[in-house]
C-alpha cells in the first residue's frame, strides 16, 4: 500500500485519471469513412487460400478427439510398417528367418474322431487359434485331415474335438503345462515331416 | 458490433469433416490395434508382466516366440491371467536354465531342452548335448527325451537311454522308432521303464538305462548289429 502523503505524485496521478475525457463526436464517423474507403482485399484464387495461416477454434472436447485421433492413426501406421523390435510386420524375426528353408514342407495332420462335430487344429504355428486351421472330415470314416505349410523346426500341437482339447496319438507329447495339458510335437526336417 | 466472427464458413465444415474422420478413425484403429496385439485378450497387470518378460527374453538372447506361444495358450484356453503369468514365468526359467547348461544354441533347441527340464530331468543331464555336433540336430533327441519321462519311464532311466544314444551317433530316425516301439508297448499294458529297457536292447548303439544292464552277451550281439 503507497501512503499518498509520502507520495504526492500519486494524487496527481489519480485526479488525471479521474477527469472525463473529452472524445471529439465526429472521430467515429472520420474513422469508419476512412476504412470504408480503403478497397476491399482481393479474393485469391482457391489454391492460394489453401497456404493461408487460418485460425482453429477447437473446445477442449474436439482437441481431445484429434488427439486420440492422431495416436489412433499412429498405432495403426506404425503397426503396419514395423513391429517393435523394428522388423517389417509380418516378417519373422531376423534370427528365424535366417535358419527357414527357402519352402516350407507340407505337414498332414490326420485325427480319428467319427463322433466329432467339428476338428480343429490348434498350435504355436497358428497362435494357438482353433479358427485358422479347421480339419476336414473324409467321407464317413471320422478321419479327419488338413494339409498346411510349416517352417523346419519343433512345433507344438493340439486337436480341437468339439471345444475338447487332445493330443495326436500318434506323435510325442511335450510334458504337462502350467494349463495341465500336455501337447503334441511334430519336428519337422528340411523338406520332409517326421 | 457482429463483424468480428473471425471462422468462415469454410473453417466451419473442416470442422466437421475432421470430426466426422476422427471420429470413424477411432473405432478402427482402436479395433486393427487389437487384432495386431495378441495379447490383447489378457488384462492389463498380466499383459504388462507377460510383455516384461517377452521383452527380458530377447534382451538376455532367449527364444521369446517360446513365450508369446505359452501365453496365447493360456489365451486360447480361457486360462486366467495370473496362471498365465505364472506359466510364461515358469517357461522363462527353464530357458534359461537349459541356456545355462547348453551353452549358444538354436532357438528350437533351446526350446525342445526346456521341455526335457519341464519334464524333470536334472540340468545336469543337458550338458552332455553342450558339444555340438556339425549339421547334427539334438530336437529328436529332446523331444524323444521329454515324451519318455512324460508317459512315466524313469528320469534317469530316460535321461541315460537318450544321452548314449546320441553320444553314440543315433538319427533321427533312430529316436522317433525308439520312441514308437515303446510307445507301443506301453499302451498294450507294459511298464513304462520296462518298456524303455526292452527296446533301447534292440536299439542299434543302444546304452543300457538305469541299473538293469542287460546280460554281456547280449550286448555284444547288439553292438555288433
Amino acid at each position: 500500500m503507497i501512503d499518498s502523503e509520502q507520495h504526492p505524485y500519486v494524487e496527481w496521478i489519480a485526479r488525471e485519471a479521474r477527469r472525463p475525457v473529452v472524445v471529439d463526436l465526429d472521430a467515429r464517423a472520420r474513422l469508419m469513412a476512412a476504412v470504408r474507403a480503403e478497397p476491399r482485399p482481393r479474393r485469391r484464387p482457391g489454391w492460394q487460400r489453401m497456404f493461408e495461416p487460418r485460425a482453429f477454434n477447437v473446445s477442449p472436447l474436439g482437441s481431445a478427439l484429434l488427439a486420440a485421433g492422431l495416436v489412433g492413426i499412429g498405432v495403426l501406421a506404425g503397426a503396419f510398417a514395423f513391429d517393435r523390435d523394428g522388423r517389417q510386420a509380418g516378417q519373422p524375426p531376423a534370427a528365424v528367418a535366417s535358419r527357414l528353408p527357402v519352402s516350407d514342407s507340407l505337414v498332414k495332420f490326420v485325427f480319428i474322431a467319427p463322433q466329432a462335430g467339428s476338428v480343429s487344429l490348434v498350435g504355436d504355428f497358428n497362435g494357438w487359434d482353433a479358427t485358422k486351421n479347421p480339419l476336414r472330415r473324409s467321407g464317413d470314416s471320422g478321419l479327419w485331415t488338413v494339409q498346411l505349410p510349416l517352417s523346419a523346426g519343433r512345433h507344438v500341437y493340439a486337436f480341437v474335438v468339439d471345444g475338447t482339447w487332445n493330443r495326436d496319438p500318434a506323435a510325442p507329447v511335450t510334458p504337462e503345462d502350467a494349463f495341465g495339458h500336455a501337447n503334441s510335437v511334430r519336428i519337422v526336417a528340411r523338406g520332409v515331416a517326421l | 458490433m457482429n463483424n468480428t466472427r473471425p471462422a468462415s464458413g469454410i473453417s466451419a465444415r473442416a470442422h466437421v469433416l475432421l470430426g466426422t474422420l476422427l471420429l470413424a478413425a477411432l473405432p478402427v484403429a482402436s479395433l486393427a490395434a487389437q487384432e495386431l496385439d495378441p495379447l490383447s485378450k489378457l488384462d492389463a497387470p498380466s499383459k504388462f508382466t507377460v510383455q516384461l518378460l517377452i521383452d527380458s527374453a530377447q534382451a538376455a538372447g532367449l527364444p521369446s516366440r517360446a513365450l508369446m506361444s505359452t501365453a496365447l495358450e493360456g489365451i486360447a484356453m480361457k486360462v486366467d491371467g495370473r496362471r498365465i503369468v505364472a506359466a510364461v514365468r515358469r517357461e522363462y526359467g527353464y530357458l534359461q536354465t537349459a541356456r545355462s547348461s547348453l551353452g549358444p544354441v538354436g532357438d528350437e533347441e533351446l526350446t525342445a531342452a526346456a521341455a526335457v527340464l519341464e519334464a524333470g530331468a536334472k540340468p545336469a543331464a543337458l550338458v552332455a548335448f553342450r558339444t555340438r555336433q556339425n549339421g547334427r540336430s539334438d530336437l529328436e533327441a529332446f523331444t524323444i527325451w521329454a515324451d519318455l519321462i512324460t508317459r512315466g519311464v524313469p528320469k534317469e532311466d530316460a535321461s541315460t537311454a537318450i544321452t548314449k544314444l546320441w553320444q553314440d551317433g543315433a538319427d533321427d530316425a533312430t529316436f522317433h522308432s525308439l520312441w514308437n516301439n515303446v510307445q507301443t508297448d506301453i499302451l498294450q499294458g507294459l511298464n513304462p521303464g520296462t518298456a524303455l529297457q526292452n527296446r533301447i536292447r534292440e536299439t542299434p548303439g543302444r546304452a543300457p538305462p538305469g541299473p538293469g544292464k542287460p546280460p554281456e552277451g547280449q550286448q555284444e550281439n547288439q553292438s555288433s548289429k
